[in-house]
């Protein structure tokens, strides 16, 4: 009902205006009443505001000796409704320290609305602009739209200028709003090589790249336009969707002294990289020195062991039970090794390196292992930057084979890595020389084993009894590891207890290997179904405990590929005896059902004999990724596996 | 260490501390259910004048295992009435031995505006030892200085559950002719008064209080352990001087704030006139102009210093077109004024289910502004923030509390409406097809009305029709479906409102299929989620806060060829909690479902919650209970 009319009018115009899709006339301060019918054919109009037109603009001046970037951000919005309010409150963020310092300027903001047939502007005053100390390093310039109502277009722009050269300003064409046209013009002088990252699904309209004489120097062009973009949609199985969202950015990679055409890297390449790593004393320059303050710890640490192996775990261990990790990512270190290891935490680069710098005192060859996780995105590979890594891990060589550690995760064992550091490649950092492994979560296989034993207990005529035994695969033990410590024991059995639906009594609750982290945990419980055999028909749903109760996949399509964190099997066995003065008056079919042949299948075999049922379900997906076009198959697959997983068998009484 | 006496000078306060702080002294009592015992707390605030204050804080906590970390963290607000002086922590581990030292310098500074403001002059400094091995203790040392004194900390030992406390001692020194004012709650002590020259001292102690356990549904912490509220009596900030030993006294000091706060522009006032000179009834005027500050107006929140109490004016409001709920009340409380309407400024702690005020102690307990009307026979409240609510209502966000009304005569206190069991109200009409395949289709009617309605109308105010979908799925619990239409109409012409929802939706798989068999739910959306999970010993009183009525009539068309096996009886269920009643009925072709649930709000002793428990699992059990079918040989 709510903003019907704006909707309504949105439709009309869509029928009766199909033409104008060339580039929005929108310039600062030029506003008709024709503005206001805005006509859009490809844009989702149930959204709650549409970014009109948003422009960007990024060139070098020459400020002495030196060049200065200057960026200018143009953009107009159309609210739509009460939902678009949001859009009216501006932040940009900024950081005017060191001799990089940035400059916003320039910042302009006007409103218009449409009352009574004419355009009413309404302009932003200085007074209302606010600067917040975010942080330390990070400003925030601040403001909002005055005057804004449903229907309002806002509009407003600024300039930064900079003395970073490093990286220049990204452009994201893609935002929660849907956007008519979305265009980005950068200038180069010829002495900066850029490196150019461009992702995304959606097409460019414009992709052009020029070469121009502009006051005697050779000047690089590049232009880019999106037209209609959807807006971003977050969906269930997606490591980042930094990864997909459509955008470009820049990485300085060397540059050329005019006169003597001469090349200077910026970007080192990995040999370089490694060697200047492993130089920094926030990186790698003090894991292969003495550090004798280490000695007397090292020695209580490692004593009585025979082996290096034996060593490596010991030292391992203590890492990883000892030390807190404040924070889950970092890619250097913030103090020196020696601090990290009397405060007893530090982040995870901290705490790995501490580990390798560890094991190397005790001669067992260990080296940083630089990654970004998945929820971070994808690092490039061919041209490294340090701060697209987000992550250190430990290898450390032992008797010609190469073991991956990571004591920043407290349930973590030896030789294992977190789920999400398999995000595709990982460099062993070596002075001088780095060694690519590849890790992707295709290779990772969790199997999960539930079985469940049913009989009649003369005792108890009127229940269903028996026992649950389930024992979870690695990473699936590491998250009930978790949960225990987080929730403590008893609140983690009464959880499983309220997990059922049915009245339920459960006994002799066990958790095993919670602190064993080389094995899987394993889950086990007697259960009594009160009463469940009072009545002449039982209907019995013979999957106990945890079960898929709706689809995970939930879009019926999918633009991005779906990024399970592991492959999986998953086996539950049931024997159950026929409950006693029952016969079986019905059951599930048998049925096997495969995924696009060889990427996964599900099973469900079910008999029964005259006193037993015996049923074996099975789940087993061969993949952890599966691209766009696989999409409906993955989620035909699911609903059916779901569908199979809730049938029941009923039992009649024997006449 | 040449100076003997030097020596045993500088090595007491060592020597005290380590053995302050070891461990081994805490008794065995108090590390029962705690996670952290707080050691040691001595609160000092010295009051200079009506303005100034220092404040010295100083407390230890030794956190016991991994779910006390919170509480070795520190942070240390601070904004334009309030500066820093000195801070600085201290790790110990075990045996009391120092093994870090953090000062002012060393902690981190952040911006204190959130998401929730525009802009504000909040700031914090925060620090984290990340010490991991356990037990240690942390020691944090604070002095302030405050220039504008709008309140005093209240002393609260234990804020917290399985927190125990050793020691805890909050003490207040102000000039001989200055009222401290102050109420105690599960604490019968008087402070100890000593006078010293032209001071006089105030000071509460406690010491050894066990950790506290949580349990569901109990009143808030806070109500269950011992406190003392401290409020200033004269006060002053930013050059506002004020008095809040009475609700009058302090409602004089905003109506103070507030005064010659309600200049209109011309074009305002003469579009005031427009809409309202020729409206006959008072009601009619102020929905106009309710209407027309919804309309023109928006939320926007920018704090800084006495703006956290005083609002922006109404000429602002009228060329900016946006403010907080100060300034938003403010401004319609001006535009009321120039239609003749004598609208009042009422402060109020919002939120749903906040806790109540504690009403006969005036210091500044609210968070919220609104506006009300009184007439003749009723009184017309005004939410100025919310852009759809209509004229007269408030929502389960200020509803059923006490307010303080601010005008020339002062303060008094008012309270809101309540909405009760038969207001909040959720009627549904579902009627459904099923097919062989066990495939629903459903046509959904509900109407929300009062506190039932509140979600949804911020909903369709703040969500696009997207996110409303998207919410609207996830809400839904069914295997797998699809909405393929849904509609919403607010009916704002009676007070409280409603919405009216209607839905159409399939689900694929709705009724299980299992060879000649249909298992069919014929609760199809309105199930309990409520299981409480049973308590070995129940210790405080059950507190259940929302009072509402639902009525649920299914009607599902089934395929031929089917015939009743199995059904549940009827679930009638009369308790103090509430009503609930349920009946399946079967037809030829169709099943009709009806549930009737009337729940009550209330507080209830805790010997009652074994009986709570069942009421909530017999209605969970009962949503949940199946209609069998199977096929006619």
């Amino acid at each position: 009902m709510f903003k019907s009319t704006t909707l309504l009018s949105l439709l009309i115009f869509l029928g009766t205006c199909l033409c104008a899709q060339e580039k929005p006339d929108a310039k600062f301060g030029k506003i008709s009443i024709a503005d206001f019918n805005l006509s859009t054919s490809k844009v989702d109009t149930s959204t709650a505001a549409i970014v009109i037109s948003d422009i960007g603009e990024c060139h070098f001046e020459s400020v002495g000796l030196q060049f200065k970037v200057h960026f200018t951000h143009y953009k107009r919005i159309r609210i739509l409704n009460k939902a678009g309010f949001n859009a009216a409150n501006i932040t940009i963020p900024y950081n005017d320290k060191g001799t990089g310092g940035q400059h916003v300027y320039d910042i302009k903001a006007n409103t218009y609305n449409l009352e009574n047939g004419k355009i009413i502007t309404t302009k932003l005053d200085g007074k209302s602009i606010f600067t917040e100390n975010y942080t330390k390093d990070i400003l925030l310039k601040k403001f909002t739209f005055p005057d804004v109502k449903e229907g309002s277009i806002i509009e407003f722009s600024f300039a930064i200028e900079s003395g970073v050269l490093l990286q220049l300003y990204p452009w994201q064409f893609q935002e929660e709003y849907p956007c008519m046209w979305s265009e980005y013009s950068v200038s180069i002088p010829k002495a900066y090589n850029y490196l150019t990252l461009k992702q995304g699904y959606n097409p460019f309209y414009i992709d052009d790249e020029t070469y121009e004489n502009e006051f005697g120097f050779v000047v690089q062009k590049h232009h880019w336009v999106m037209k209609d973009v959807d807006p971003l949609k977050r969906e269930n199985f997606t490591t980042t969707i930094d990864n997909y969202v459509a955008k470009v950015e820049f990485q300085l990679s060397y540059v050329t002294n005019l006169s003597t055409n001469i090349t200077q890297d910026v970007l080192p390449g990995w040999p370089k990289l490694s060697e200047s790593l492993m130089g920094f004393e926030s990186f790698g320059a003090d894991l292969n020195k003495n550090n004798r303050w280490l000695d007397e710890d090292l020695q209580k640490i490692v004593q009585r062991s025979d082996s290096k192996l034996e060593k490596a775990k010991k030292i391992y261990s203590f890492v990883r039970d000892n030390f807190k990790c404040t924070l889950q990512q970092g890619n250097g270190l913030t103090t020196s090794l020696k601090t990290i290891f009397e405060n007893r935490s530090g982040n995870v680069a901290e705490i790995n390196l501490l580990l390798a710098a560890m094991l190397n005192h005790e001669e067992i060859q260990s080296d940083p292992v630089i990654l970004s996780t998945r929820n971070h995105g994808f690092a490039n590979m061919v041209y490294p930057v340090i701060s697209k890594f987000n992550y250190v891990v430990c290898a450390a060589s032992i008797d010609s084979k190469v073991y991956f550690l990571d004591a920043s995760e407290k349930f973590l064992s030896f030789n294992h890595l977190p789920e999400y550091c398999y995000n595709g490649e990982l460099r062993i950092i070596q002075k001088g020389n780095t060694t690519p492994v590849y890790l992707v979560a295709d290779s990772l296989a969790e199997k999960k084993m539930t079985s469940v034993f049913i009989v009649n207990d003369d005792k108890s005529p009127h229940d269903i009894s028996g026992s649950f035994q389930c024992q979870y695969g690695f990473y699936q033990s590491n998250t009930i590891r978790k949960k225990v410590s987080e929730k403590k024991q008893d609140d983690f059995i009464k959880d499983v207890k309220n997990s059922f639906e049915n009245e339920i009594d459960i006994q002799n609750i066990g958790i095993d290997s919670l602190t064993q982290l080389d094995d899987p945990v394993t889950l086990h419980y007697d259960f009594a179904f009160k009463n469940a055999t009072n009545s002449d028909i039982i209907y019995f749903s013979p999957i106990i405990g945890e079960r898929y109760k709706e689809n995970p996949l939930k879009s019926s399509e999918r633009r991005y590929p779906v990024e399970m964190p592991y492959t999986s099997d998953e086996v539950y066995i049931l024997d159950m005896e026929i409950p006693s003065g029952y016969i079986v008056d019905e059951m599930p079919k048998s049925e096997k059902i495969t995924l696009n042949d060889k990427d996964g299948f599900f099973e469900y075999m079910i008999g029964k004999s005259d006193s037993n049922i015996q049923l074996r379900w099975r789940m087993k997906l061969n993949k952890a990724t599966f691209e766009p076009a696989e999409y409906p198959n993955l989620r035909d697959f699911f609903a059916r596996a779901i569908k199979l997983e809730n049938e029941q068998i009923v039992f009649k009484k024997k006449k | 260490m040449k100076n003997f006496i030097g020596f045993i000078v500088v090595s007491l306060p060592l020597a005290l501390s380590a053995q302050t702080y070891s461990v081994a002294s805490i008794p065995d009592s108090l590390k029962k259910n705690a996670d952290v015992v707080k050691r040691n707390e001595e609160i000092t605030i010295e009051i200079k004048s009506p303005a100034k204050a220092l404040i010295n804080t100083r407390i230890a906590y030794t956190v016991l295992n991994e779910d006390g970390n919170e509480h070795g963290d520190y942070i240390a607000y601070y904004d334009k009435f309030v500066s820093v002086n000195s801070v600085s922590g201290t790790l110990y581990d075990q045996n009391g031995k120092e093994i870090k030292h953090v000062k002012k310098k060393d902690m981190q500074d952040f911006s204190g505006t959130g998401d929730e403001n525009l802009i504000t002059d909040a700031r914090y400094k925060i620090n984290r030892f990340y010490y991991r091995v356990y037990p240690y203790t942390v020691q944090y040392e604070e002095e302030d200085e405050i220039n504008g004194i709008r309140n005093f900390e209240d002393w609260i030992p234990q804020n917290a559950h399985r927190m125990a406390v050793q020691q805890s001692k909050y003490v207040i020194i102000a000039p001989k002719n200055y009222m401290i004012r102050y109420k105690e709650f599960n604490f019968s002590q008087p402070p100890v008064i000593t006078e010293n020259g032209d001071k006089r001292t105030y000071t509460w102690q406690i010491s050894n209080l066990p950790a506290k356990l949580t349990e569901s549904l109990a009143p808030s912490f806070v109500t269950l352990t011992p406190h003392v509220l401290i409020a200033p009596s004269d006060f002053e900030a930013e050059g506002y001087a004020g008095n809040m030993s009475t609700w009058k006294n302090f409602g004089a000091f905003f109506y103070q704030l507030t005064k010659s706060r309600d200049a209109l522009p011309d074009n305002v006032k003469k579009e005031v006139h427009e809409l309202t000179d020729n409206l006959k009834t008072q009601k009619e005027k102020i929905a106009a102009l309710y209407n027309y500050l919804q309309k023109n107006t928006r939320y926007v929140s920018i704090q800084f210093g006495i703006g956290g109490w005083q609002p922006f004016d109404a000429t602002y409001v009228s060329t900016k077109k946006y403010g907080d709920c100060k300034a938003l009340s403010n401004f319609m409380v001006a535009l009321l004024k120039e239609a003749g309407i004598d609208g009042k400024y009422v402060i109020i702690r919002a939120g749903k289910n906040a806790q109540q005020i504690v009403s006969d102690f005036s210091e500044s307990q609210f968070n919220h502004v609104i506006c009300c009307v009184p007439l003749l026979k009723d009184t017309v409240w005004l939410e100025c923030t919310d852009h759809e609510l209509p004229a007269g209502y408030l929502s389960s966000f200020t509803a059923d509390r006490w307010g303080l009304l601010v005008d020339q005569s002062g303060g008094t206190l008012v309270h809101t409406p309540k909405y009760g069991v038969n207001d909040n109200l959720q009627i549904r009409r579902i009627s459904a097809t099923l097919n062989g395949d066990g495939n629903l289709s459903a046509f959904i009617n509900t109407n929300y009305k009062a506190e039932q309605q509140d979600e949804l109308e911020m909903d369709l105010e703040y969500r696009s029709k997207d996110e409303l979908l998207k919410k609207l799925k996830s809400e839904i619990d069914l295997p797998t479906y699809d909405v393929t239409k849904f509609d919403y109409k607010e009916q704002k012409n009676n007070i409280p409102p409603s919405i009216d929802e209607s839905i159409e939706l399939t689900a694929n798989n709705y009724a299980q299929v299992s060879g000649k068999r249909l298992f069919i739910n014929p609760n199809i959306l309105n199930r309990s989620e409520t299981k409480l999970k049973t308590e070995e010993e129940r210790k405080y009183p059950i507190e259940l806060r929302s009072e509402y009525k639902d009525v649920d009539t299914v009607e599902i068309k089934v395929p031929s060829g089917y015939q009743p096996e199995a059904f549940p009886a009827d679930t009638k269920i009369e308790s103090k909690f509430g009503k609930y009643f349920c009946s399946v009925k079967i037809t030829a072709d169709k099943i009709l479902y009806y549930r009737y649930r009337e729940q009550y709000s209330g507080e209830f002793p805790a010997a009652d919650y074994t009986d709570l428990v069942n009421y909530y699992d017999k209605i969970y059990k009962s949503d949940r209970s199946k209609i069998v079918l199977v096929k006619k040989e």
